[in-house]
């Protein structure tokens, strides 16, 4: 079975490739989120196997939401997928309990290769 | 002393959009991206408009403001054409005018070239400086301007720096404005050996 | 028939005829003044509501608390009667409503500051095109006092 993935970014765009490319990488896209309030509802609704995460975001930004996704479960696999790389927003989300930093734009392969990675 | 203030901004915008042009450049499956080296002008805010070439003529904005440890505003602005030849460049499809996707690939596209250029000054000077969401706006060039100068609270002058990328055969023109705070200005300057400016 | 562009921060007049002109009023406010007996119409692009203290070399148009009074001096300078003078104002949008930049925006700042001025000097506002999120360009014709308002996508509007 394929694993489930939630993608979180404020941009249709974004989530459009996104999804493109881990879907066409075999894994299925269970729900989209443009905001990190929407993530955390969907992670509780969906439990999905991993979830990828934009960190500037209205609403609710994506450490934030990294934060309360851990509280909910301690094993979750959140993947940032930002355009943000400077070295102490990198250092934040990591402690903040993602499990990999991907700085936009990355090309398919980062984004198949750490799904992958953190997924198994 | 202005004379200073401007050949650092310059520099500044040097390195800023070298790194925004790469990204771009990644966006867009590797495509080669040739960027004219930047032209910076310190303009009368009232003049600032005009030199992007017509108060009517019909641009896309797109606006941030920046917090962290450099506390300011950027944005970036495109000539209607321009943004049309991007978007295609983005999503694959030709389209006449502006749709949903294609503004929200804009926007996309204006938040990465603004991080990437924040980014590259913040591996510069080791300060953080992180954009907001950004803003997005099409319309005349003057109608956006003057809203991003009065979001920006700039009464006097502005620098803007007019880039031109072009690549197998498009030309695609750009302005950016970087507009941090006087003390963060200094801050930066300082930061890179400079003294206050 | 002459076409005066006014830009930002600037103001203009003409009497009998020409067409004072002023395009991408964005969070700006283009405000006319008309005195329809005397023929005397002025314009201005007003940028800020307040003036500011270090930006003393301002043109008075910048600003609304002194764009407004050197726009009734202009308009008598040309031998307009106060008591006559129209007034109608277009613009105070706001192009990045999701950036909440301030918790009134600019261009409702300057709406509400334009207002207030013109009540003070007891000008009636007899039409108005104002808010929104998208940019504007008035025309107005000093010789009916007529005002134009377009706006990208849109008819124009008489106001």
């Amino acid at each position: 079975m394929a694993k489930t993935v939630l993608i979180t970014d404020d941009t249709a765009f974004m989530r459009m490739t996104l999804k493109n490319v881990i879907e066409k990488n075999g894994y299925q896209v269970v729900g989209e989120a443009s905001d990190g309030e929407e993530a955390v509802a969907l992670y509780k609704e969906l439990k999905p196997d991993l979830v990828t995460m934009d960190i500037t975001m209205p609403k609710m930004d994506g450490i934030s939401a990294i934060k309360e996704i851990m509280k909910i479960d301690p094993q979750a696999k959140i993947i940032v997928c930002s355009a943000m790389g400077q070295k102490p927003m990198v250092i934040e989300a990591l402690s903040a309990g993602a499990k990999d930093f991907l700085v936009k734009p990355f090309d398919a392969e980062r984004v198949v290769e750490s799904l992958r990675k953190i997924g198994s | 002393m202005r004379n200073m203030k401007l050949d650092f901004l310059k520099e500044l915008a040097n390195i800023g959009t070298g790194h925004a042009t790469t990204a771009l450049s990644q966006m867009l499956s590797g495509r080669l991206f040739q960027l004219v080296v930047p032209d910076a002008q310190m303009l009368p805010f009232t003049e600032a408009a005009d030199y992007m070439g017509g108060l009517e003529q019909v641009v896309v904005g797109i606006f941030v403001v920046i917090s962290g440890d450099v506390k300011g505003y950027m944005a970036c602005l495109h000539p209607l054409e321009s943004a049309l030849v991007l978007i295609r460049l983005l999503t694959g499809e030709d389209k006449a005018e502006i749709d949903d996707m294609g503004r929200s690939a804009l926007q996309e596209m204006g938040n990465i070239m603004v991080t990437s250029f924040l980014n590259a000054l913040a591996k510069m000077t080791d300060l953080l400086m992180v954009p907001s969401v950004p803003g997005l706006a099409v319309d005349m060039a003057g109608a956006v301007w003057e809203s991003i100068l009065a979001g920006a609270e700039v009464t006097s002058k502005v620098t803007v720096i007019r880039t031109r990328f072009s690549t197998e055969g498009e030309s695609i023109e750009g302005h950016i404005i970087f507009l941090p705070d006087d003390e963060d200005f200094n801050r930066i300057a300082r930061k890179v050996g400079l003294g206050d400016l | 028939m002459p076409e005066i562009f006014v830009n930002m921060g600037q103001i203009s007049s003409s009497k009998d005829n020409g067409i004072l002109t002023t395009v991408g009023l964005g969070s700006c406010i283009g405000v006319t003044l008309y005195d329809e007996k005397a023929k005397v119409g002025v314009m201005g692009h007003i940028f800020l509501p307040h003036s500011r203290p270090n930006d003393a070399d301002a043109p008075p148009g910048k600003y609304a608390d002194t764009g407004i009074p050197a726009m009734i001096a202009e308009a008598l300078r040309l031998g307009a009667t106060k008591s006559r003078l129209q007034a109608k104002m277009a613009g105070g949008a706001n192009l990045f409503p999701n950036l909440n930049l301030n918790s009134v925006s600019i261009g409702q700042q300057n709406i509400e500051a334009v207002t207030t001025l013109l009540k003070q000097h007891g000008i009636p506002i007899v039409g108005q095109d104002v808010a929104g999120n998208h940019g504007r360009k008035m025309r107005f014709f000093v010789e009916n006092g007529v005002v134009t308002v377009t706006a990208i996508g849109k008819d124009p509007v008489e106001i």
